[in-house]
């Protein structure tokens, strides 16, 4: 590596200055520059075995694991992270709650667009929300279907003026659309979820980043990486979420769940009966 | 004294293509390409460019001018229509001035033309004479008229000097003499008695005319036409009423061709829109709410149901003079209308008005543009999806869970600015006071385990005394919590709730029903497990 740049420079170094060099104390052996790593010039460039990096800002996921696997090293702003998951329920908002809660404690408004069921106010105050500051759009019961739904969401990307928008699509969305809305996701200045369903994992997406979630058993959450600026995961990654169980309710599941023994499960349902 | 006169030589034309583009919802463009000439009498008076085009030329008779051009749009000139579009350009010259007055007509049947400025005073504000010419060619902009503007030293002078091309711009007494001198003679009108006379007279210009003997032009053309000469060259006091501004808005915009459609109507509201605007510009004040009437087609109302107009009545958060946030509420309100009959007539009419500083321009995006963009965007979403669309939550002190939270409508004007205020902050101030009280319980930390997702019950089966989700045994992890309320209304509930855990590991709320089920007995069969399943951990 040494050599070549060498011999390459020797003919092209003047005469005048390679006179005195023997002579002259502080004459510079090589005059190209050293070459830089190419990942280091433009925070567009990674090399294939690297993580991708985020030229604006990242928010942190709030779980150090994820961190790690995300380019960047936290959710990306400016674009619509893809989440897929098989049904509401596996563990969806007490994963993204970190970043927004970051974002309505800056001051800024957090959205929720078409939330699949009724929200529990005192479970989102719990995760750290300031839930009157939440605002919450539903358009699915409108009269024409599916035309509002994408519409608000977009007016809301666009404006710049959110802080963070965790969004419901509707099932069946052509790419186009959603493309649309990744490209009013340029305005934003914060994360943006959108959340679908798990049969999507199938069809291809103009997000950056595609996530799938999986319940993982009791406050666990298995997290599958489908696609992301870098190579791809192959292992799911393993988060402990905020708890819902108490320890020694933890601690049971444990013993019962995991070491499924016949009689030790026969005991513990003839307590309750 | 300065004044500014501002002449519109196209306004009766322009003021029925206002009407006209409506029709059908063609293009503005395919508008402009269109002939257009106006009658009185069964003479054309006025043609636009399309027109000149193909010959037709004032003065033609009506089937002339059919002949000539078949697919002409023939209106009645009507100086009514005029004298209600030219009223907004006064309007938005009182923004500059507060001496503004509208030069009448020469001839007494015609409508005013020309709105004169005094604006002497208004100079050193406005940055000198070209700042202050710029900023009015900007405010009347979006009204749609071809102006031409003139300044001189007397009213009567600036008038006339705004009717030629290019208008002159005289600062001085001295300077606005020269230029009538050299005016050409037929500036003094038609209509005027003896004008055809005065201009085969030999005379080419007005330094012409006033050098022959006053007595035998007063004999000949009239004492009037001297008075108006000497006003004009500031030789005889001019005194002019200023223009005073109605304290209710209200204008009217007859459809040229009926509107079947919201979509034609919105033309015809986009047009009385900037004149809303330019009166409020006048006083420097900002719209509450306003409403569009819709007058409907008289034959139409064969039931008595038909209402005489619809009325769409917009309320905004915030109070607001911007012509593009105000039409975007209107389009997306006409949008949802369903009109009832064909509309003929648009009216918008405006009283409650907030008068206000402007708030202050930003270079940077500063917290105080973030909560107006949030408070457009909410009325945005709000206008096109109905207030009921956008919520937020509220948390109610009650056991029962389904009635623990409730939605509120989000109010535009306070949204995502609950932190500014003294609540707001009170509210930051606790929150960073318990994270730093570290290891202490907080407030969230002691209340009880509440699943995101809640659902109204439903009933789940049981197999082996265990309950089912999805036809697969439910684990229960945690529990029993017991909730016992509701006894003071008629929801009475006593549940043990459970957390389990579903076949794929997720994390479900349920409940068995302690109290004795009154149901049917077929259903008793069906769920006489009790069980029911409320919520899901998110």
């Amino acid at each position: 590596m040494d050599t070549v740049p060498a011999i390459v420079s020797a003919p092209l170094r003047p005469p005048a200055l390679a006179g005195p060099s023997p002579g002259g104390v502080a004459a510079p052996e090589r005059r190209i520059p050293e070459r830089r790593a190419p990942e280091t010039l433009h925070p567009g460039l990674w090399l294939g075995h690297q993580l991708g990096r985020s030229a604006a800002r990242v928010v942190a996921s709030g779980f150090a694991a994820l961190d790690a696997e995300l380019p960047g090293g936290g959710w990306p702003r400016r674009v619509l992270s893809e989440l897929l998951l098989p049904h509401p329920g596996v563990g969806e908002i007490r994963l993204l709650a970190p970043p927004l809660v970051a974002a309505q404690r800056a001051g800024r408004l957090v959205m929720i667009f078409d939330p699949p069921a009724d929200l529990s106010a005192w479970a989102l105050a719990r995760l750290g929300f300031d839930v009157e500051q939440l605002l919450v759009v539903s358009t699915r019961s409108s009269i024409v279907p599916g035309s509002d739904s994408l519409w608000a969401l977009e007016q809301a990307l666009k404006s710049g003026h959110v802080g963070g928008v965790l969004a419901w699509l509707p099932a069946r969305l052509r790419a186009e659309r959603l493309r649309r809305l990744q490209l009013a996701a340029h305005n934003h200045d914060g994360p943006a979820f959108v959340l679908r369903e798990l049969a999507e994992a199938a069809r291809p997406t103009a997000s950056p980043l595609r996530i799938s979630l999986h319940a993982g058993g009791a406050d666990r959450l298995r997290v599958h990486v489908l696609k992301r600026r870098g190579p791809p995961l192959e292992a799911p990654l393993q988060l402990a979420l905020p708890a819902v169980l108490s320890e020694a309710a933890l601690r049971r599941w444990q013993t019962v769940v995991r070491e499924p023994a016949q009689s030790l499960r026969e005991a513990v349902f003839v307590n309750f009966s | 004294m300065l004044w500014i006169a501002l002449h519109l030589p196209l306004l009766s034309l322009e003021s029925f293509e206002a009407m006209l583009a409506v029709a059908g919802g063609v293009e503005q463009d395919a508008v402009a390409a269109r002939p257009i000439a106006l009658l009185e009498a069964h003479r054309i008076v006025s043609t636009n460019a399309a027109a000149r085009a193909l010959g037709v030329k004032p003065g033609l008779k009506r089937a002339t001018a059919l002949a000539l051009a078949p697919q002409i749009v023939l209106g009645q000139a009507d100086a009514g229509r005029d004298a209600a579009a030219l009223l907004p350009v006064a309007h938005a010259a009182l923004a500059f001035t507060p001496s503004v007055s509208l030069q009448p007509a020469s001839v007494s049947a015609a409508a005013a033309d020309t709105v004169l400025l005094e604006v002497q005073a208004s100079l050193r504000y406005f940055g000198g004479l070209e700042r202050l010419r710029e900023a009015i060619f900007a405010a009347i902009r979006p009204l749609g008229h071809v102006v031409q503007m003139a300044s001189a030293a007397t009213a009567r002078g600036a008038a006339l000097l705004a009717r030629i091309e290019p208008p002159a711009q005289c600062a001085d007494l001295a300077t606005t003499r020269l230029a009538l001198e050299a005016a050409p003679v037929w500036l003094l009108g038609p209509g005027r008695e003896h004008w055809e006379a005065l201009q085969g007279m030999g005379l080419r210009n007005l330094g012409d005319l006033l050098s022959l003997p006053r007595t035998g032009l007063a004999r000949r053309f009239g004492e009037a036409m001297l008075v108006e000469l000497d006003c004009a060259f500031g030789r005889r006091a001019d005194p002019r009423e200023p223009l005073v501004l109605p304290p209710a808005f209200e204008s009217k915009l007859e459809l040229f061709a009926r509107a079947d459609t919201t979509e034609q109507v919105l033309h015809g509201a986009s047009v009385l829109l900037e004149r809303l605007i330019a009166w409020l510009a006048a006083q420097h004040a900002f719209v509450r709410r306003f409403r569009l009437l819709m007058h409907h087609e008289s034959r139409w109302q064969h039931s008595e149901r038909t209402p005489q107009a619809t009325t769409l009545e917009i309320a905004l958060a915030k109070p607001s003079r911007d012509s593009a946030h105000l039409l975007v509420l209107l389009r997306e309100r006409l949008m949802q209308l369903q009109l009832p009959a064909p509309t003929l007539e648009l009216c918008l009419q405006a009283e409650d008005i907030a008068k206000r500083a402007p708030p202050n321009a930003e270079l940077f995006a500063a917290a105080q543009n973030e909560q107006e963009g949030l408070t457009r965007l909410v009325e945005r979403l709000q206008s096109r999806l109905g207030a009921g669309r956008v919520q937020r939550l509220v948390s109610l002190q009650d056991h029962r869970p389904e009635r623990a939270s409730a939605w509120r409508e989000a109010d535009a004007a306070t949204v995502g600015g609950g932190r500014s205020d003294a609540m707001g902050e009170s509210r930051m101030a606790r929150a960073t006071s318990a994270d730093a009280v570290a290891g202490l319980p907080t407030d969230a930390a002691r209340m009880a385990q509440r699943p995101v997702w809640m659902q109204p019950a439903e009933p789940l089966a049981e197999r082996g005394s265990r309950p089912l989700l999805e036809g697969r045994p439910l684990q229960l992890l945690s529990g029993p919590e017991r909730i016992e309320g509701g006894w003071w209304d008629v929801a009475l509930a006593g549940r043990d709730y459970f957390i389990a855990e579903a076949g794929d590991g997720a994390l479900v709320w349920i409940y068995r029903e302690r109290l004795p089920l009154s149901r049917s007995t077929k259903e008793e069969e069906l769920f006489s497990s009790g069980w029911f399943l409320q919520g899901r951990f998110g």
